[in-house]
């Protein structure tokens, strides 16, 4: 019997290529679409669980004037005193890059960490070479990555060999594994914590209320609370870093796997993200598959009129409901089996080729653990039952008494849900539409406008010495490619330093925290930054002893002033020393939009020009900057040429939005293809149906576009029924999602307008096809053929 | 073999109620051969349809084999069904999707017959429709004297007790219907009861009785001699 039902199904399939073209084309898609993103949310929501002590490890943080990740170097050697439970404790120093050099060769490395023999115990990373044990203990030792070692060394093996990293030198002593994509402390190379022993102790000696360098993680043992510890915590502060630390300072304990999804923080090593963005994604994965199971669900009740005759004959013959029931739903398992093993196929195949477009890490081989195998199977599981259920029940109810007479009584009902069903993935698709315009907006909000500074055509280019810095301001001024350039400690995007204010003749005797920036006399016209009242930075003379500041909008109006005007001359407390505000600068965008701008000071300190910004002329700007690394090389010949443009820094900041649109895109444009699949099958039903009506209306003198107009205006109907619901929820929705940055468009109704024009250009497309070619046949045959 | 008795069926829309049957009575024997006539919409389909169990009447009774089947449900109506009639239609009713041999199949498949059985069984009714060489083909592919043959190797392949056959020669030419008629009065022949319906003098006159309808009553009813 099963053997017959296969049988059958397989014929059926052969016979009706066309429709199971459409039935298994949008089910492959929507599998693999959502296979896809089953892998991607699974990917980012299982950030740092590769380490079997996951679950109870924790990073060290601070909460003084800010939620802070980067912490005392002084932490962790205390707490391994104070809690001798802990089952391991490691301070580690992050450096976002780091030059090498390797005999002649020069390289520029990202993700240096320098830590000690506990950080393996902490991250448990797969050795392959050197002993885990003992790599980390002595100085002027160095671990690389598997893929650094070959780099480096394509020809001999890396152990022992010599890497130069400026001031010093330090030999291989191990190799370790590639880290996955998704750990919260990506790293290429672990220096050995003992090479910078005599600097890290000076740090460790100050509790630092802003990053004191380290990033302190602690291994609890097992079925260890962490409340214990935590309330243990004031009690440690007070014992060990005694009156010096304000009461309200706290050292919150955040769980490993948290960290990549709590914003909160400032100095995170990868940017944080949210976790209701990949709940969105899951809801896209639900809406594609819905999408799908439509298509089968309207297709086959569709065709179920043309069946009728079939099931009666089979009823005649002796066939029971419930067979009738496995055949229908036989049909539908090998279709969907093999629309699912086809789009496992294809999503291997994009995520071959997605991995580096859309910056996920995900190798196509996880398809083949059992934990996404078994998601496969409940997938088919679950199509094959929404999409199989309703058709086999409705097919098989058929009486054959009516079957055999004209099909009236079999189609009416199937007609309002098919209409229902259309209803919905319209809405479906508009929702989508309204959801991709919104965050494409979003997008070009965060990179493009409402900065406070202009960004355009600008590098940046960290200077190594300062020695040589004003050789190369000199060379820069000469070069006619070089509109402007500024030295500072970096370009108004770029945050990295942090400092405590206060104002106690404002009545602000308690530190908070500001940014400080210090710049030149050329950075405030070279940005284009506003100046709200006073002067800009200029040019300090050596002999000049007054500290004069610039601060921005929200430092002042932190310190309970409004007006620009009368802050002019404030004396405020920046580090530890009294300045004299000369300017209020309009506030500029430093961080991303996520959150709150924050109060900034601008100072002029030479010494801290590590970063020189270079205005390029718009036209031949590679010609300009190879001119630029020419006379670096010279200049700074043992360091690399490595400039970025501040728009790019600035793109980066929404990596994680950038990956999300992404998805959104190609996901959303799926299950609107998808969903015109099935219109268009329905459509193509519908119309070979109606030919006897068609060529009725044709020989009584019903012009073209009155035909067409009775295949579309049902369509345009149901378009405008799904906008209802459509807007309203996706207007609630998306607003939702834009709370998530402190800065974000509003909603307008140009987007709404958009969102129906497209569906109803989408669906003209999908329909004209068809309906053109029912009115364009000739009256004589369609009426022949009834 | 049938005995209905005062037999009612109504057809009911929201304004008007038709009555098919009106407590038609009628009694078939085994072994008998009846021919049912009548003008379009004198109820002779309807009659068929409940005959075959594929329809319930409204009121009266209905004895199969001397047990009440009027109020059978349908999974035990079609279970009666499978195992005692066999159908042939104007219309063929073939499914396109399957073979000659597979048509002739599926009543086997139906009843569970083992497969080994079915095939040989299948092969026997083919060769005795002399449709043999044509196994392999679909319906598409015959002609309508060959597709009503497959029909009627279908309706016998479970060797039913009773015959319904709905115009069975409706649908052909002259020569190709007498084929079918010589088909069915050889069964008969053989023992089986044969219920026709027809609108053909012709064809009735292979019957050994008529049975004419008007109204859903039996207006007359001739024997053949």
């Amino acid at each position: 019997m099963i053997k017959n039902y296969f049988k059958i199904a397989f014929r059926n399939i052969s016979r009706n290529l066309g429709f199971t073209f459409l039935n298994i084309f949008g089910l492959t898609l929507g599998v693999a679409a959502c296979l896809a993103i089953f892998l991607i949310v699974r990917n980012e929501l299982g950030y740092d669980s590769q380490n079997s002590k996951s679950d109870r490890t924790y990073r060290v943080t601070l909460h003084a004037l800010d939620y802070n990740a980067n912490i005392s170097m002084g932490i962790i050697p205390t707490m391994r005193t104070y809690f001798p439970q802990l089952e391991h404790a490691t301070s580690v120093f992050y450096q976002p890059e780091v030059n090498i050099k390797i005999g002649e060769n020069r390289f520029a490395e990202k993700n240096l960490v320098i830590g000690d023999s506990e950080l393996d115990k902490v991250f448990d990373y797969q050795w392959l070479a050197g002993d885990h044990s003992t790599a980390l203990s002595d100085p002027n030792s160095v671990v690389l990555t598997e893929t650094l070692a070959r780099k480096y060394f394509p020809q001999n093996n890396a152990m022992g060999q010599v890497i130069n990293f400026g001031d010093k030198n330090a030999k291989v002593t191990g190799i370790i594994k590639d880290l996955p994509a998704n750990t919260s402390m990506p790293l290429n190379l672990i220096l050995s914590f003992s090479t910078y022993q005599k600097q890290f102790s000076d740090m460790a000696r100050f509790f630092w209320n802003i990053s004191g360098g380290a990033y302190a993680y602690i291994v609890l043992p097992k079925s260890y609370s962490v409340h214990t510890i935590e309330q243990q915590i004031p009690g440690y502060i007070k014992k060990t870093w005694g009156k010096d630390v304000d009461a309200s300072v706290q050292l919150p304990l955040q769980p490993l796997r948290d960290i990549h999804f709590d914003q909160r923080y400032i100095n995170n090593i990868v940017t944080p993200t949210s976790k209701d963005t990949y709940y969105a994604l899951i809801g896209v994965a639900l809406l594609i598959i819905i999408t799908a199971c439509i298509n089968f669900i309207n297709l086959a009740t569709a065709r179920a009129i043309k069946r009728a005759k079939e099931v009666g004959v089979r009823k005649v013959l002796g066939a029971s409901r419930p067979q009738l029931i496995s055949q229908f739903m036989g049909e539908i398992t090998v279709m969907v089996v093999i629309s699912v093993l086809l789009g496992v196929g294809i999503c291997a195949l994009f995520l071959s080729q997605a991995n580096s477009w859309m910056s996920i890490d995900i190798a196509p081989g996880q398809i083949l653990q059992p934990e996404v195998l078994s998601w496969i199977v409940a997938i088919t599981v679950v199509v094959i039952l929404c999409a199989g259920l309703y058709p086999a029940f409705v097919q098989s109810a058929f009486q054959p008494v009516d079957s055999f007479k004209n099909n009236s009584g079999v189609s009416s009902g199937g007609l309002t849900l098919r209409k229902g069903l259309v209803v919905m993935q319209f809405t479906i698709s508009q929702v989508l539409i309204v959801g991709t315009l919104i965050v494409a907006s979003q997008m070009d909000y965060f990179r493009n406008q409402d900065l406070g500074f202009n960004k355009d055509a600008v590098i940046s280019v960290r200077i190594p010495t300062k020695e040589k810095r004003e050789v190369f301001q000199q060379q820069l001024s000469n070069m006619p490619g070089v509109k402007e350039f500024s030295v500072s400690s970096g370009s108004p995007s770029y945050n990295n330093q942090w400092a405590p204010f206060s104002a106690p003749a404002l009545g602000f005797p308690k530190d908070n925290v500001t940014e400080i920036k210090y710049i030149d006399e050329k950075y405030t016209d070279m940005f284009q930054l506003t100046m709200l009242a006073g002067q800009k930075i200029t040019r300090k003379a050596p002999t000049d002893s007054v500290h004069k500041v610039v601060v921005n909008e929200t430092l002042m109006h932190e310190l309970g002033v409004q007006d620009p005007q009368k802050f002019i001359n404030q004396r405020i407390n920046v580090s530890g020393n009294l300045v004299t505000v000369i300017g209020v600068v309009k506030d500029f965008q430093s961080e991303s939009k996520h959150k709150k701008r924050r109060a900034c000071v601008l100072e002029y300190t030479p010494d801290r020009f590590f970063t020189a910004s270079i205005k390029l002329q718009p036209k031949n700007m590679p010609a300009t900057i190879a001119t630029i690394n020419k006379s670096w090389s010279t200049l700074f010949p043992d360091d690399l040429f490595k400039y970025e443009f501040i728009d790019e820094h600035i793109a980066a900041m929404y990596k994680q939005e950038q990956k999300v649109y992404t998805a959104f895109q190609l996901f959303s444009g799926t299950a609107i293809l998808i969903g015109c699949l099935g219109l268009y099958g329905l459509i193509a039903f519908a119309a070979s149906q109606r030919t006897k009506e068609v060529g009725i209306r044709k020989v009584l003198g019903a012009p073209l576009h009155s035909i067409v107009g009775l295949f579309t205006r049902e369509f345009i109907t149901l378009i405008a029924i799904a906008f209802l619901i459509a807007a309203p929820l996706s207007y609630f929705i998306m607003h939702k999602w834009l709370q998530n940055f402190a800065y974000h468009i509003t909603i307008g109704p140009a987007i709404f307008f958009i969102a129906i024009a497209a569906s109803l250009i989408i669906a003209a497309l999908t329909t004209a096809h068809q309906a053109v070619k029912a009115a364009l046949a000739n009256p004589v045959k369609s009426l022949r053929s009834e | 073999m049938i005995k209905i008795t005062e037999l009612q069926k109504y057809y009911r829309t929201e304004e008007v109620e038709t009555i098919a049957l009106n407590k038609l009575s009628i009694e078939v024997k085994e072994g008998e051969f009846v021919a049912i006539m009548g003008p379009s919409g004198c109820g002779k389909s309807t009659l068929l349809n409940i005959l075959g169990l594929l329809d319930d009447p409204d009121g009266g009774s209905y004895l199969f084999n001397s047990i009440e089947v009027a109020d059978f449900n349908e999974r035990k109506r079609a279970d009666l069904r499978k195992h005692n009639i066999g159908f042939v239609f104007q219309s063929f009713n073939l499914i396109d999707e399957l073979t000659v041999f597979e048509n002739v199949e599926l009543p086997l498949i139906y009843t569970g017959v083992p497969s080994s059985e079915r095939v040989t069984r299948v092969e026997k009714v083919l060769d005795k429709m002399q449709i043999m060489h044509r196994r392999n083909h679909y319906p598409q592919q015959l002609s309508g004297g060959q597709q009503q043959r497959v029909a009627v190797a279908r309706a016998v392949v479970n060797n039913p007790k009773l015959i319904l056959a709905d115009e069975p020669t409706g649908n052909l030419d002259s020569s190709n219907g007498n084929e079918v008629m010589e088909l069915l009065t050889d069964l008969n022949e053989q023992g089986t009861t044969i219920i026709m319906v027809t609108h053909s003098e012709h064809d009735a006159r292979y019957s050994h009785r008529i049975i004419r309808l008007l109204d859903g009553q039996t207006v007359m009813e001739n024997i053949m001699i």
